[in-house]
């Protein structure tokens, strides 16, 4: 019988890393309890759990690791609201449930053979960090033309995964353009938004499909770059959020138009967003 | 498909017989004098003139409140179904037919709801046909009829002396052989008098333009109508809570100490924190976003996703709304 | 009392002349409804439309509600400054100008924006009452005879006489303001109230029985309850922006029919009506279930008049108790509870 799906998985907090400066932005390292349950567990950076606090509630989260990072899974989270503010008090070893994996993935399928142009902004970029780790797999490196990655945040102190963004910038095989919106001191490397070195650098549309994930200003001149460069609707793709309860398209919360975003998303096409009402 | 009949007198007799198998509820009118769904007791004193129940059945497949999870010192445990086989007796064909809707969306095959499949597959529905329509009635607009027995297991039609019983599943085929000694064969004459009555009442349901409601309301998204339709609207829960397909929820915790339940409660998408995020924005803010959703919902993204608008044409919503909005009235402002 | 279809042709061209002289933006009033024993309110912006407003004893709503709503501040303060609040013009009954006072007195709403319209009242219609009196019929129709009672058309062409008092809306029986309090335009002659003392009768009825079978009947009035919230949100008086009942941190009540849930809602509304309400039963009648939602409130505000001299939407310049304090004022329940 198939597993109940109100049923979280049994997982521990292995790990709580703080990412920015303003100390408000945490990655969790959840370890399941049962190691079966990592492998009836089995996503694509694209898609996204709910974690339960029994008392609290639940909420959803872009899945931050790839499946290749072995058998634990990475949830990076902003403190906003009732439940991560409850979920950034608690240590390494509290117990927490997982259900998932939830929604569509990136479009793997079609993303194979295409070089990729990789668009994030801000704390947005969790998913899209799930993205790159399992581009760069020895195991599926190969299936991908060329890799550049724009990523920016306000301020230095705001980037988060400073240290995989330093492993990235060190290899050949990818390349990783951050910036900020107003530099300090040390900061060498771009100032100004992401659009603007997105334009400055003119990726070419040909045989590319883009990943956008960032804050709705960002990805409203986002798109319209990318449609000056000539990326076709349908070439890029990108990720929403919405207030869920459910998260598997039953209790009629996340829909945008005909669409649940739980369901049906949260990854979308460009164009298949267009021709969606503008409600989200 | 198996057409029996069985005076209407032996009804309560017949219904009693289905209590040997588990729990039966038919039409009985309350100390206010209404007619609902009741548990059949020992004696029981159907009441077979009605148009509609208050509330409709949807609560014996997807209650109002219903545990989804128990917490024992934090660790969740599954609530199990309990196996009590259940006949519904009395059920209109509009009521019957939303439980096909909500089949779609609880059993859509991805990660079909269990607690739903269990109740389900439990009970037994036995729809009883409709003589008399209500004015807010319009089954026959939205793909039903009085007489319609889909979505039901068994379509039983009143007659003059009889209650003619036509099975429309296996389940239903089952339950009528389970009662075989209680029935006869139904006669041709019961048959045709069956399909003269519920003739007579669809004549009696005038029609709503609801064809082609999909594309007319795609056209119609930044009408000013969703504006001016939407000021009467008070932002309650009357309409979904009492129509047969609605079937958003909440989901809440009850815990103390470790230990309560997760809970899943009936919501309304016309609330205004139905759609507000943690960081307080809210992609439908007011009541004109929000009124737009239902009506977009039933008669354009049902139709979309489904192949069906998510409307029955029970009129309950109509009948019960506080300042008497009417949907019927919003599909003709909506336009060509 | 001046007759219905008098006061209807004068509404029709007092809302006219308001909105062709663009003395107000908006008048809000009733519409004939697609089912019988009822209107709907209509919001008017174009004097071209007034034949659409009706005068009859199915208008039942307290269009007070929505004027919070038409007066809020928007959520963006920016926007603020290039918005100014509408003048609104309504049409009242004696009870939903009672409303109206409480909610300048709340500063919901400015006087100076509104212009009332008032019509004395003699009692509206339920539609539940009616709908339950004609027992397995339906009404096809429905319209106010000379008398004032109800002749509904039912099936056949049959026709049921429906006697006013016993289909009149149970607040109504207990009114003692069928006279606006306060109007800018009073259409039709001012009525007298029947019987002052209806109320008192009830909550000495109810509090006459022994405490364990008022405890049975409440539980039992409430396990009806489904939580539509019709009853809140048809009331003039609830206008908080987050209900403490919809509040999630903390969350003080589930959203379940658990009857404990249940009680604490309707408990909760209740003391806050407490003084406030203006008695005009919207929210029985617009329950779905049947609820006698007043049964606490009518309590809670015969203590407040007893205890304070007090009677909520009487007047503008009166002070509302829990918004009073003075000196001398008792305090013994804090320092000693």
């Amino acid at each position: 019988m198939a597993r109940n799906p109100y049923l979280p998985y049994s997982a521990r907090i292995d790990e709580v890393v703080v990412e920015n400066e303003a100390r408000d932005i945490k990655t969790f390292r959840l370890v399941f309890e049962d190691p079966s349950s990592a492998a009836e567990f089995r996503y694509l950076p694209g898609q996204f759990a709910e974690l339960s606090l029994p008392g609290v509630g639940e909420a959803p989260f872009g899945i931050a690791s790839s499946p290749t990072e072995a058998d634990y899974l990475l949830f990076t989270i902003k403190r906003m609201g009732l439940f991560t503010a409850e979920l950034h008090s608690l240590e390494a070893g509290t117990d927490i449930g997982v259900r998932g994996p939830m929604g569509k993935p990136f479009p793997w399928d079609q993303m194979a053979g295409k070089n990729l142009l990789i668009v994030g902004g801000g704390f947005a970029f969790t998913t899209l960090r799930a993205a790159i780790k399992y581009i760069l797999d020895p195991a599926n490196r190969t299936q991908f033309g060329s890799v550049l990655v724009i990523y920016g945040a306000r301020v230095p102190g705001e980037l988060m995964y400073k240290e995989a963004l330093a492993e990235w910038q060190a290899r050949d095989d990818i390349d990783v353009h951050l910036t900020v919106d107003k530099a300090d001191k040390s900061w060498t490397q771009h100032e100004g938004v992401v659009t603007t070195v997105l334009q400055g650098l003119k990726p070419s549309p040909e045989n590319t499909l883009a990943l956008v994930c960032g804050p709705p200003i960002m990805i409203r001149f986002a798109l319209l770059s990318l449609g000056s460069l000539g990326f076709a609707d349908d070439a890029i793709v990108l990720s929403l959020e919405m207030r869920m309860k459910c998260g598997i398209g039953k209790c009629g919360r996340c829909n945008i138009g005909s669409k649940y975003v739980c369901k049906d998303g949260p990854v979308f096409t460009y164009q298949e967003l267009r021709a969606l009402p503008a409600e989200y | 498909m198996t057409e029996k009949q069985i005076t209407r007198t032996d009804l309560d007799k017949l219904l009693g017989f289905f209590r040997e198998r588990g729990a039966v509820y038919a039409p009985a009118k309350d100390e206010a004098g209404d007619v609902a769904l009741t548990e059949v007791g020992r004696a029981a004193s159907v009441v077979l003139a009605y148009t509609n129940f208050r509330l409709s059945p949807k609560a014996f497949f997807f209650p109002q409140n219903q545990t989804l999870l128990r917490f024992n010192d934090g660790r969740a445990e599954e609530v199990g179904v309990i196996d009590r086989a259940t006949v519904l007796f009395g059920v209109r064909p509009c009521d019957a037919r939303a439980l096909l809707a909500l089949d779609q969306v609880f059993l859509d095959g991805h990660q079909d709801d269990p607690y739903y499949a269990g109740l389900r597959a439990r009970t037994t529905v036995v729809a009883l046909a409709c003589m008399r329509p209500a004015s807010s009635c319009f089954c026959t607009s939205v793909g039903g009829g009085p007489g319609d027995g889909t979505g039901s297991d068994v379509l039983a039609v009143a007659l003059e002396t009889d209650l003619l019983l036509r099975a429309q599943t296996p389940k239903g085929e089952e339950l009528l052989s389970f009662a075989a000694d209680l029935l006869a064969d139904a006669m041709p004459a019961a048959v045709k008098e069956a399909q003269e009555r519920i003739r007579a009442a669809e004549n009696k349901i005038a029609p709503v333009e609801v064809a082609n409601s999909a594309e007319r309301l795609r056209k119609a998204y930044d009408s000013y109508v969703w504006e001016t339709a939407s000021q009467k609207c008070l932002g309650c829960g009357t309409c979904s809570f009492l129509c047969p397909t609605c079937h958003c929820f909440d989901i809440t915790d009850e815990v103390r100490g470790g230990t309560g339940r997760r809970v899943r409660t009936w919501d309304c998408c016309a609330y205004a924190l139905f759609t507000l995020q943690a960081s307080g924005h809210n992609p439908r803010p007011t009541p004109k976003e929000r009124w737009r959703q239902r009506i977009m919902h039933k008669f354009r993204y049902a139709v979309e996703n489904f192949d069906r608008p998510f409307c029955m044409g029970c009129g309950r919503c109509i009948r019960n709304c506080p300042v008497s909005m009417d949907l019927r009235t919003m599909l003709k402002e909506v336009g060509p | 009392m001046t007759a219905n279809h008098e006061i209807e042709a004068r509404l029709r061209e007092t809302a006219g002349e308001l909105l062709r002289q663009k003395r107000v933006d908006l008048f809000l009033g009733y519409e004939k409804a697609s089912l019988p024993f009822r209107t709907t309110p209509l919001f008017l912006t174009s004097p071209d439309e007034v034949e659409r407003l009706v005068w009859n004893p199915f208008c039942t709503v307290n269009l007070a509600v929505y004027l919070p709503r038409l007066f809020a501040a928007p959520a963006d303060p920016r926007k603020a400054k290039d918005l100014s609040p509408p003048t609104v013009g309504l049409v009242l009954k004696g009870c939903d100008t009672r409303s109206v006072v409480a909610l300048i007195q709340e500063r919901q709403v400015p006087r100076e924006k509104l212009v009332l319209v008032g019509v004395a009242c003699p009692g509206m219609v339920d539609r539940q009452k009616a709908e339950r009196a004609l027992g397995e019929h339906e009404a096809l129709g429905a319209e106010e005879d000379a008398q004032g009672n109800v002749r509904a058309m039912i099936d056949d062409e049959m026709e049921v006489a429906l006697p006013r008092e016993e289909i009149v809306s149970d607040a109504c029986l207990e009114c003692r303001f069928p006279t606006p309090l306060i109007h800018d335009v009073l259409l039709g002659g001012p009525v007298e109230p029947k019987d002052r003392d209806v109320a008192r009768r009830l909550t000495a009825e109810f509090e006459s029985r022994a405490l364990s079978a008022r405890w049975v009947h409440l539980q039992e009035t409430l396990s009806k309850c489904i939580r539509c919230n019709a009853c809140r949100q048809s009331c003039p008086m609830c206008y908080c922006k987050e209900c403490l009942l919809d509040q999630t941190r903390p969350r003080w009540v589930g959203a379940s029919t658990d009857i404990s849930d249940v009680t604490i809602y309707h408990l909760v509304r209740a003391f806050h009506m407490a003084g406030r309400c203006t008695e005009c039963g919207a929210c029985a009648r617009a329950c779905p279930m049947g609820i006698d939602t007043r049964l606490l409130v009518r309590k809670l505000s015969q203590d407040v008049e007893d205890l304070y001299q007090y009677r909520p939407g009487e007047a503008i310049d009166t002070t509302p108790p829990l918004s009073a304090f003075a000196m001398e004022d008792p305090q013994d329940f804090l320092t000693e509870p």
